[in-house]
């Protein structure tokens, strides 16, 4: 996830303003810390004009 | 019409958000008045002014800590999954905690030859309450 936001230019800050969430918690989905509900899992892939399996199989892999 | 997950509109949405947003101030506001008429009942106005005054204190800090910490303020606004997940989570913990707390203090009034009050009654409530949250949840997701 961290490779399409940053393709886009986007802070964390910005993203997480997007889909509804806070910076910490972006970060946290960046760095496994976290695991997204299914609702905020769409909402990032829908942000991203992409499959949930394209925002998440990198950072899971 | 019962309003679900589904049919809730936006307006509906927001609408929860502005209470949600007030409810931690609110609660500090309450739990000061509630200070203040038990210290003015029990004739201690000192403490009655002193834990108004420390509660709204409290509400007010809480307001301004959330303009500054994300934490503070995805506990004010409620958006943020994440945050309310660490919420519930620390409400469990501190739930726990003091349940524990209430069972071993049962246990030390009942050796000292006591029947155990106001532990007993306070244990017997966090046990209902557990069975009631159950049953509820149970039937809601």
């Amino acid at each position: 996830m961290r490779d399409l936001r940053t393709v886009r230019g986007l802070s964390q800050a910005h993203l997480g303003q997007a889909v509804g969430v806070s910076r910490q918690t972006i970060n946290s989905i960046e760095t496994g810390k976290y695991l997204p509900s299914l609702p905020l899992a769409l909402a990032l892939a829908r942000f991203f004009d992409t499959t949930v399996e394209e925002v998440f199989h990198e950072d899971h892999a | 019409m019962r309003t679900t997950p589904e049919t809730r509109t936006d307006t509906d949405r927001n609408e929860g958000r502005d209470v949600t947003r007030w409810a931690v101030p609110a609660v500090a506001l309450l739990a000061g008045l509630g200070y203040l008429v038990a210290g003015l009942l029990g004739d201690d106005p000192r403490f009655a002014w002193f834990g108004l005054g420390l509660m709204v204190v409290v509400g007010v800090a809480f307001l301004v800590l959330a303009r500054f910490s994300e934490t503070a303020a995805g506990l004010r606004d409620r958006n943020d999954e994440r945050i309310n997940q660490i919420d519930a989570s620390a409400t469990t913990f501190a739930g726990s905690t003091v349940l524990l707390v209430v069972i071993a203090m049962f246990m030390v009034e009942v050796a000292r030859g006591q029947d155990g009050a106001p532990y007993s009654a306070l244990g017997a409530v966090g046990g209902v309450a557990y069975v009631v949250a159950l049953v509820w949840l149970r039937f809601r997701r």
